[in-house]
C-alpha cells in the first residue's frame, strides 16, 4: 500500500492543479470579458418605465432604432462617414507602406517609427490640436489667409461633417499602415527578384505580385480603421459640435445624459452586430487566400 | 568563336569586404556550366551579377560583345531558378509558368499553348491548375525550370536548385536536368557547394575560392590533374605531402619530401626547382601491400579501418611522413577483408597517379 | 534588391511626406504653443515671444497633477497586473488542449478587437449588476481587461518561438519545471516581457474611450484633459502634452529597439 500510495496522491495533486488552471484561465476571461458583454445583451431587451429599469423582456428597443427620431438615419450616416473615412485611409496607408518597404532595410524601420510615433501623443490632446487648427480662427485658416489663398476664413472647417472626417483619418492613420506595412514584409524577397527576372516591370510586380499578397494586411488596416472611426464618440463630439452627431455619440449619450441604458444597450448590440458584420466580410474577401 | 556571356575582370565589394576580386569567366553557348565552391567563396554573388541582382564594382558583364552592366534584370536575356524556387505561392503552377510571357503582353491563347508545352517537357503535364503549396519538393522544382525557360532566355541561372531535395530525388532531378538541357540546347550557369554535383553534371567547371578562381577545366581533367591545393582537397579526396622541387624531366618531377625523394607528374609549366611544391595521390591510387615480405614502398601502420558500403576507407600512418595520415580507399572485397588496426603494412603510388601542385605560398 | 521606379517612388514619397505632415501637425502645433502662445492683437494673429510660462503653471496646477498621478498609478498596476495574467495565459495557451487554449484566446482577444465603447458599457453594466461602485478599482480592471491582450500577443510569439526544444533540453539535463522556468523560459521572454508592459503602460496611461464609461467620479488625466477642454483651454496642457509626448517617444523607441535587438536572438 505504501508504494501505491504516493503515485495516487500525486494523480489527485495533479489533477487539483490542472482544474485550478483551467479555472483560472478560462474562469477569468469568462466573467471580464464574455459575461460584461451578454449582460449588456441582456440589458437591451428590458423595459425603462419612469426612469426604473424593470425586467420585463422587449423588442420596444430595437423598435425605437428603426422608428423613433434619427436614430437609423444618423446611424446609416455614421456609417457611410466611417466607410469614407477608411476608403481614403486604406488608399493612403498602402501607399505609405509601399513607400516604407521600397526603402533599405536600415531605413525601414526608423520611417516605420515615425508614422507610428504619433499613436502615443495623447489622443484626446491630439484631438484638441487638431480642432484648434481647423478652427474659424484656427492655424490653418489663418495660415491660409496669411498666404492670401482665401479671403475670408472657410467656417466650414470646424464643427462640421468635414472636420470629423479629417480628425478621424488623421488620428486612426497609423492603425492602417502598420498591418499593411507587416504584410508587405512578409513577401518573401526572392519573390520580387523573380519577378523581375522573369521580364516583369516594377509597376507588373506591384499589381501581380505585392499588392494580392498585401490583401490580408489590407483587409485588416480596413477593418481596424472601420471598427475604431464607427465606435469613437469623443473626436465628433470635440470637432463635430451639433452637426457631429454620430452614432457612438448617441449610445454613449443614453449611459450619461439621457440614462436610458435599455435603449443605450441596443443601440451598442447594433454597433457591436455592424463592426462584426465588417470583419465577417473582410474574412470572406480573405478567403479565396491560399496557404504558402 | 565570340562567349555567349564574358564576365571580365569583375570585381565586387560589400563595404570593406571583397567578395569577388578580378573574376573572369566565360559562358559558351549550349554548355552546362559549374561553379563550384565552398560557402562564402563569391559563388553566389557571381551568379547574382549575372541576373542583374547585383552590381559591379569593377570591370564588365559583356553578353554577345554588348555591354550588359546598364540593362535593367526584366531585360535581360536570362531566367532563374531561384534556391528556394521562389514560386508566387498565391497563383497556380500554370499562373507561375505563365508568368514571364503575361508580363510580356502576350495573348492568354498562346500563353495557355505554352504553358501546357513546357509543362509537358518538365514532366508536370497534368498539373497546371494546382498550387505550388500542395506540391513536392521535386515538383515544385519542375515548376520553377519550368516558369525559367518558357521565355526561351539564352541563358538560365540555377542557385543551388537542388540542395533542399533529399538524396534520392537528388539523383533523379540531375539527370533531369542535364537532359534537359541537351534537349533545350540553352547554356546553364549553375551554381553549386556539391562537387559530386558538379562532376555529374557540368561540361564545365570553374572552382571558386574566396572570390578568386582557383582552376576552370572539364570535371575529368579537374579531378585528375588540380594544380591548387584548394581544388585538390575540395574536389575529392587528397593526400597532400609537402615537399621541395628537386628536378623537372619533362612531365615527370622528383620531390625532395621527408619520405625522401619521391616522383610525380606535372601538367602545363612546372614550378621553378627549389619552390615548396605538394603531391597529391587520390585515396584510390595508394597502393597498399599487407604481405610481411613487401620490400616496397614506404612501412606504414594502419591506424583505423572504417565501412562504408562499397569501399573501405583505411588510415594509415607512417613513420616516414610524421604527423600525415594517408588515406587509402579500397574496394570493400576480400583483399582489405584481414586489415585491422594495428597491422604493419607498406604503401606507394605510381609516378602517373601523384599530381605536382605548387604550395599555396 | 529593388527595381528602380522613379515615377512611382516620387509618387509615393509624395503621399508618405503629405501623411507625415498630416499626423505630425497636431503634435507640432503643440509642441510649439507650449513655448510661443498665440496672441491677438486687433484681430491679427501673432505670437509671443518664448517662454516657459505654461511649463511653470503646470507646476502649480494641482488638478492636473492630481489627475497624473492616479494615471500613473493606474497605468503601473494595471500594466503589471496585465503582466502575470498574460504570462499565465500564454503558458495556458501552450500547454492547454489547443480547443481549450483557443478558446481561452478569444476571450482574451475580444476587448482589444471590439470597439472600446463596446468593452466600456459592458463592463459598466456588469459592474452595476455587482454592485461594484466606480472608482480607482473599476478603472484597473477595465484597463487590465484592455492591455492583457497586448502583453499575452508579445509574449505568446515569443514563447512559441522558442518551440519545446530549450524546455525539454533543460528537462533532459535534469532541471526540474520550476527550474527550467526560472533559468531558461523566463530570461528568453524578458525582451518580450518588457516591451509588452511598456506598450501596455502607454496604452493604459492614455486609454480615455473605455475609462469614460467606467471612471465615476475618479479622474485620469485623459478624462481630467477632456473635461477641462469642453469648457476652456489652459496653456499648461500644451506643455503638459509636450512632456508626454517626448518620454512616450523615448519609450517607444526603446521598445523598438528591444523587440529588434529580441528577433535577433
Amino acid at each position: 500500500m505504501g508504494v501505491m500510495n504516493t503515485p495516487l496522491r500525486r494523480d489527485r495533486q495533479d489533477l487539483l492543479r490542472a482544474g485550478l488552471g483551467h479555472a483560472l484561465n478560462l474562469g477569468l476571461p469568462l466573467l471580464f470579458v464574455v459575461i460584461p458583454i451578454l449582460s449588456f445583451v441582456v440589458v437591451s431587451f428590458w423595459t425603462l418605465q419612469d426612469g426604473q429599469i424593470l425586467l420585463i423582456p422587449t423588442l420596444a428597443n430595437y423598435r425605437a432604432f428603426f422608428t423613433e427620431g434619427s436614430y437609423l438615419s444618423v446611424y446609416l450616416q455614421t456609417v457611410g462617414l466611417s466607410l469614407q473615412v477608411t476608403l481614403v485611409n486604406v488608399a493612403l496607408s498602402t501607399a505609405i507602406a509601399l513607400f516604407i518597404f521600397r526603402r533599405t532595410p536600415r531605413m525601414r524601420f526608423l520611417i516605420l517609427m515615425s508614422f507610428m510615433l504619433p499613436l502615443f501623443m495623447s489622443y484626446i490632446i491630439k484631438v484638441y490640436s487638431i480642432r484648434s487648427i481647423l478652427g474659424q480662427r484656427g492655424l490653418l485658416n489663418e495660415a491660409m489667409l496669411g498666404l492670401g489663398l482665401i479671403d475670408q476664413p472657410i467656417e466650414a472647417l470646424l464643427f462640421s461633417r468635414t472636420a470629423i472626417f479629417i480628425a478621424l483619418a488623421v488620428l486612426y492613420l497609423p492603425y492602417a499602415i502598420l498591418p499593411i506595412y507587416l504584410a508587405l514584409d512578409r513577401i518573401p524577397a526572392n519573390y520580387l527578384a523573380a519577378c523581375a527576372d522573369l521580364g516583369a516591370t516594377p509597376l507588373q510586380a506591384l499589381r501581380d505580385v505585392v499588392l494580392p499578397l498585401a490583401r490580408p494586411g489590407i483587409a485588416a488596416g480596413a477593418v481596424f480603421t472601420f471598427i475604431l472611426t464607427f465606435g469613437d464618440f469623443v473626436t465628433p463630439q470635440m470637432v463635430g459640435g451639433t452637426q457631429g452627431f454620430t452614432f457612438g455619440r448617441i449610445v454613449f449619450s443614453q449611459f450619461g445624459l439621457a440614462l436610458n441604458w435599455p435603449l443605450g444597450s441596443a443601440l451598442a448590440v447594433i454597433l457591436l452586430a455592424t463592426t462584426l458584420l465588417a470583419v465577417a466580410l473582410a474574412g470572406l474577401s480573405l478567403r479565396r487566400e491560399h496557404v504558402r | 568563336m565570340q562567349p555567349l556571356l564574358h564576365l571580365d575582370n569583375v570585381s565586387k565589394r560589400y563595404g570593406a569586404v571583397r567578395v569577388l576580386d578580378g573574376i573572369d569567366i566565360t559562358v559558351a553557348d549550349n554548355e552546362f556550366l559549374t561553379i563550384l565552391g565552398p560557402s562564402g567563396s563569391g559563388k553566389t554573388t557571381i551568379l547574382r551579377i549575372i541576373g542583374g541582382f547585383e552590381g559591379i564594382d569593377g570591370g564588365r558583364l559583356m553578353f554577345e560583345g554588348r555591354d550588359l552592366s546598364a540593362v535593367p534584370i526584366n531585360r535581360r536575356p536570362f531566367n532563374t531558378v531561384f534556391q528556394d524556387y521562389a514560386l508566387f505561392h498565391h497563383m497556380t503552377v500554370a499562373e507561375n509558368v505563365g508568368y514571364g510571357l503575361k508580363v510580356r503582353g502576350r495573348p492568354k491563347a498562346e500563353i495557355a499553348e505554352r504553358v501546357a508545352e513546357v509543362l509537358d517537357t518538365v514532366g508536370l503535364g497534368t498539373l497546371g491548375g494546382r498550387y505550388p503549396a500542395l506540391m513536392s519538393g521535386g515538383q515544385r522544382q519542375r515548376v520553377a525550370l519550368a516558369r525559367a525557360i518558357i521565355c526561351e532566355p539564352r541563358l538560365i541561372l540555377l542557385d543551388e536548385p537542388l540542395s533542399a531535395l533529399d538524396v534520392e530525388l537528388r539523383a533523379q532531378m540531375q539527370r533531369f536536368l542535364k537532359s534537359l538541357q541537351r534537349r533545350l540546347g540553352i547554356a546553364f550557369v549553375f551554381i553549386t557547394h556539391d562537387q559530386e554535383e558538379a562532376i555529374a553534371l557540368s561540361d564545365r567547371i570553374i572552382v571558386v575560392n574566396r572570390g578568386r578562381i582557383e582552376q576552370e577545366g572539364a570535371p575529368e581533367e579537374l579531378y585528375r590533374r588540380p594544380r591548387t591545393p584548394f581544388t585538390a582537397s575540395f574536389l575529392g579526396d587528397n593526400n597532400l605531402i609537402p615537399g621541395r622541387l628537386a628536378a623537372v624531366d619533362g612531365r615527370l618531377c622528383t620531390v625532395d619530401t621527408a619520405a625522401g625523394r619521391l616522383d610525380a607528374t606535372v601538367d602545363g609549366p612546372a614550378p621553378a626547382p627549389g619552390s615548396a611544391v605538394l603531391l597529391a595521390v587520390r585515396p584510390e591510387h595508394v597502393r597498399l601491400d599487407a604481405d610481411p615480405a613487401a620490400r616496397d614502398g614506404l612501412p606504414a601502420d594502419v591506424a583505423d579501418v572504417r565501412f562504408l558500403g562499397a569501399n573501405v576507407m583505411i588510415e594509415l600512418l607512417t613513420p616516414a611522413l610524421p604527423g600525415a595520415v594517408i588515406k587509402v580507399r579500397r574496394l570493400a572485397d576480400g583483399a582489405v577483408a584481414g586489415l585491422r588496426p594495428g597491422a604493419s603494412v607498406r604503401l606507394g603510388w605510381a609516378a602517373d597517379d601523384a599530381a605536382l601542385l605548387q604550395a599555396a605560398p | 534588391m529593388k527595381q528602380k521606379a522613379p515615377c512611382l517612388d516620387a509618387l509615393l514619397g509624395l503621399v508618405a511626406g503629405l501623411g507625415l505632415i498630416a499626423l505630425y501637425a497636431p503634435l507640432l502645433a503643440t509642441g510649439a504653443l507650449s513655448f510661443f502662445q498665440i496672441v491677438r492683437v486687433r484681430g491679427t494673429l501673432g505670437f509671443a515671444p518664448f517662454s516657459l510660462d505654461p511649463y511653470v503653471a503646470l507646476l502649480a496646477n494641482g488638478e492636473i497633477l492630481a489627475a497624473l498621478s492616479t494615471s500613473l498609478v493606474v497605468a503601473t498596476v494595471s500594466s503589471l497586473l496585465a503582466l502575470v495574467l498574460a504570462l499565465m495565459f500564454a503558458f495556458y495557451f501552450v500547454s492547454a488542449r489547443r480547443g481549450l487554449g483557443i478558446a481561452m484566446q478569444i476571450m482574451v482577444f475580444l476587448p482589444f478587437l471590439l470597439p472600446p465603447i463596446i468593452t466600456g458599457l459592458s463592463l459598466l453594466i456588469a459592474f452595476r449588476e455587482i454592485d461594484l461602485g466606480r472608482g480607482l478599482v473599476t478603472i484597473i480592471i477595465a484597463h487590465v481587461v484592455f492591455i492583457v491582450p497586448v502583453v499575452y500577443r508579445t509574449v505568446l510569439v515569443r514563447l512559441q518561438l522558442l518551440g519545446s526544444s530549450l524546455t525539454e533540453a533543460s528537462l533532459d539535463l535534469g532541471a526540474s519545471r520550476v527550474q527550467t522556468l526560472r533559468y531558461v523560459i523566463l530570461p528568453q521572454l524578458r525582451p518580450a516581457l518588457i516591451s509588452g508592459v511598456l506598450l501596455a503602460f502607454a496604452i493604459s496611461f492614455d486609454e480615455t474611450l473605455i475609462t469614460l464609461f467606467v471612471a465615476g467620479s475618479q479622474t485620469t488625466l485623459p478624462i481630467r484633459l477632456w473635461a477641462m477642454m469642453r469648457v476652456g483651454f489652459v496653456p499648461e496642457i500644451n506643455a503638459l502634452a509636450t512632456l508626454i509626448f517626448l518620454c512616450t517617444a523615448a519609450i517607444t523607441f526603446a521598445i523598438g529597439l528591444m523587440q529588434r535587438a529580441g528577433e535577433r536572438v
